[in-house]
């Protein structure tokens, strides 16, 4: 019973030292969220607004016009607007692209840590890249068909397959780069920014090949997800933190559970049974062709140099 | 930045009780305001249509913009009316009040108005959460009370419409909840929360009713806080519930070199989770 106002007292005075010491770790995550809204972006989103509508409209009339029996015209309003909507979001795309492309001739974006606060030049044009590719890729995610958001991630400069899925996460458009058939679960937030204090982190994600990003699980700017990793849901990960190749994560921060071992289908191994002895054992996948090619195949090269 | 099409953020308006005769003001709502956008799209037609066609196609996406506007301000407004209303007829307040009064029969008078609200409110936030134009919400955040500055963004998360005051350089997280009125059981609690100046809450966090978040305090990701809890000036508060984790130094000037630094030193803070990894495993064994 003595002993617990002991163990107290140490740990404050600990907590007390480390106030002195002042730590300046970032391990914690908040948001990218932009953290100051403004109306000047209207003055953007207005002209793009009303040229991709005129698009879509001048289109519309123009082609009504051929078709002078109304009956005909009532029964292709539907296809008109899908047609419509493709032809609006694509226009969105293009004019946002073209604007990009000025910003991005003005002020190149780079990774780094910049003061967040009005008058910096890396953090005004940070947000005005989000802002813009905002509005477009919200028209995307707003639409019925799935593989036109990655078309749109790729639009604007993110390196993604269309083998990957995102379409229910919040990712951030600057600064990303999928690998094949990733997996981002409902609701995570893959951000590639992120504000903490009076200055703004950028910097790179890199997600490999067949990892899983489970559902509602924070992802911070720097994090390298390997092959065949699970961050299961939940979770979150810290700056910088680099999660190793086919091991399943999880807590805050995520922590190495245990080995994923459910990957191991695809690594080239094949279970055979033994039906006699009622046993089950590993074999590696063999590919049918020629003797001599077979050793062109990973790693069979070094034996033979060492026989 | 894409917003998952299964989590429509916004503001938040719970719906709960869920009775026929509130369609009356979803009718009344939604009747009015497309009526005065027909009016303008009338005069628009009336004035171009014959006379100048290729001036009429030209700026029919101006106008689009323009009724969009138009029909969330009627409503809006036609909204405001009512609510002036209801809260003359009953005031809202803080407090803890009964759902269901003698044994589930009868809805409690506060609880109903509450719903009431709540109905009301809808129609109108729903539709300026439609496209990505935050200041909108940041409209129906002033008429409903709420006080906030016109820079805060709270866009992206779901932030109840009453008893909440915000300072100034708010941000609130991608998915986190902001509530100030939460149902536990046969329980309604009805609670002021306060946020001050330059608070970041995290993403995927909740904030229950009551709490007070003080200046330059960090609420952390995936993090919640109890009802009635109050978050100190300038400390970082992480977990389930929220607990002090360490202060908030990060608005001290010139240290850009310190956290750069610390991002590209990958190895060592490798190590570091390896360290934690292994604690784990030797707690179990």
């Amino acid at each position: 019973m003595n002993d617990e106002p002991e163990d107290l007292d140490e740990k404050k005075s600990l907590i007390e030292n480390n106030q002195e010491r002042k730590d300046y770790s970032i391990n914690f995550i908040t948001s990218s969220v932009i953290n100051r809204i403004s109306l000047k972006f209207l003055l953007l989103y207005i002209p793009i607004l009303w040229l991709s509508g005129y698009m879509a409209l001048a289109v519309f009339f123009d082609m009504s016009r051929l078709i002078n029996n109304w009956i005909i015209t009532a029964l292709l309003i539907p296809v008109w607007l899908f047609i419509l909507y493709f032809i609006f979001v694509f226009g969105l795309a293009a004019f946002t692209r073209a604007i990009l492309v000025i910003i991005n001739m003005v002020h190149k974006p780079k990774e780094g840590v910049f003061k967040a606060e009005e008058g910096n030049r890396d953090f005004e044009f940070w947000r005005l890249r989000t802002e813009l590719k905002m509005l477009a890729l919200w028209f995307m995610n707003k639409g019925p068909l799935p593989w036109i958001v990655p078309w749109g991630f790729r639009w604007f400069g993110v390196r993604i397959d269309f083998s990957s899925h995102l379409q229910d996460a919040w990712v951030d458009v600057d600064f990303i780069e999928f690998g094949r058939k990733v997996t981002t679960g409902q609701g995570a937030v893959v951000m590639s920014s992120m504000i903490v204090g009076q200055y703004l982190i950028v910097k790179r994600i890199i997600i490999d090949d067949y990892a899983v990003v489970g559902g509602v699980s924070n992802v911070s700017p720097g994090t390298i997800i390997k092959k065949d990793t699970v961050l299961g849901a939940f979770s979150s990960t810290n700056i910088n933190q680099i999660l190793d190749k086919g091991w399943i994560y999880f807590g805050i921060p995520a922590i190495k559970l245990k080995p994923n071992k459910y990957a191991e289908e695809r690594q080239g191994k094949i279970t055979r049974k033994d039906v006699d002895r009622q046993e089950k054992y590993e074999v590696p996948l063999e590919i049918n062709i020629d003797e001599d090619k077979k050793e062109l195949i990973n790693g069979n090269n070094n034996k033979k140099e060492d026989t | 930045m894409s917003v998952p099409s299964s989590l429509t953020a916004g503001p938040f308006v719970s719906l709960v009780l869920i009775k026929k005769k509130y369609l009356f003001f979803y009718f009344y709502l939604i009747w009015i305001s497309f009526f005065t956008i027909q009016l303008e799209f009338w005069w628009y037609w009336d004035l171009l249509f014959e006379w100048k066609f290729i001036h009429f196609i030209a700026f029919l996406p101006l106008l689009c913009i323009v009724m969009y506007l138009t029909l969330i301000f009627v409503s809006l407004f036609n909204a405001k009316l009512i609510l002036v209303v209801l809260n003359l007829i009953h005031k809202p307040k803080e407090g803890v009040y009964m759902r269901f009064l003698s044994g589930g029969s009868k809805v409690g008078k506060d609880y109903r108005y509450w719903c009431m609200r709540n109905v009301v409110k809808r129609w109108p936030i729903w539709l300026s959460h439609k496209f990505p134009l935050p200041f909108l919400d940041n409209i129906c955040f002033k008429l409903f009370n709420v006080k906030t500055k016109f820079s805060n963004s709270l866009f992206s998360g779901w932030v109840d419409t009453e008893f909440i005051e915000f300072g100034k350089e708010v941000a609130v997280g991608q998915g986190s909840i902001i509530q100030s009125s939460v149902i536990i059981g046969n329980l309604l609690i009805i609670r002021k929360t306060i946020i001050e100046d330059n608070v970041k809450v995290g993403a995927h966090s909740v904030i229950m009713p009551g709490t007070i978040v003080r200046k330059n305090a960090v609420l952390a990701a995936s993090s919640m806080t109890t009802i009635g809890e109050e978050l100190e000036e300038g400390w970082i508060y992480l977990g389930i519930p929220a607990k002090k984790f360490k202060k908030d130094v990060f608005f001290d000037d010139g240290l850009e070199e310190i956290i750069e630094k610390q991002m590209y030193n990958v190895e060592q803070i490798r190590q570091e989770y390896e360290k934690l990894h292994l604690r784990r495993q030797d707690k179990e064994l």
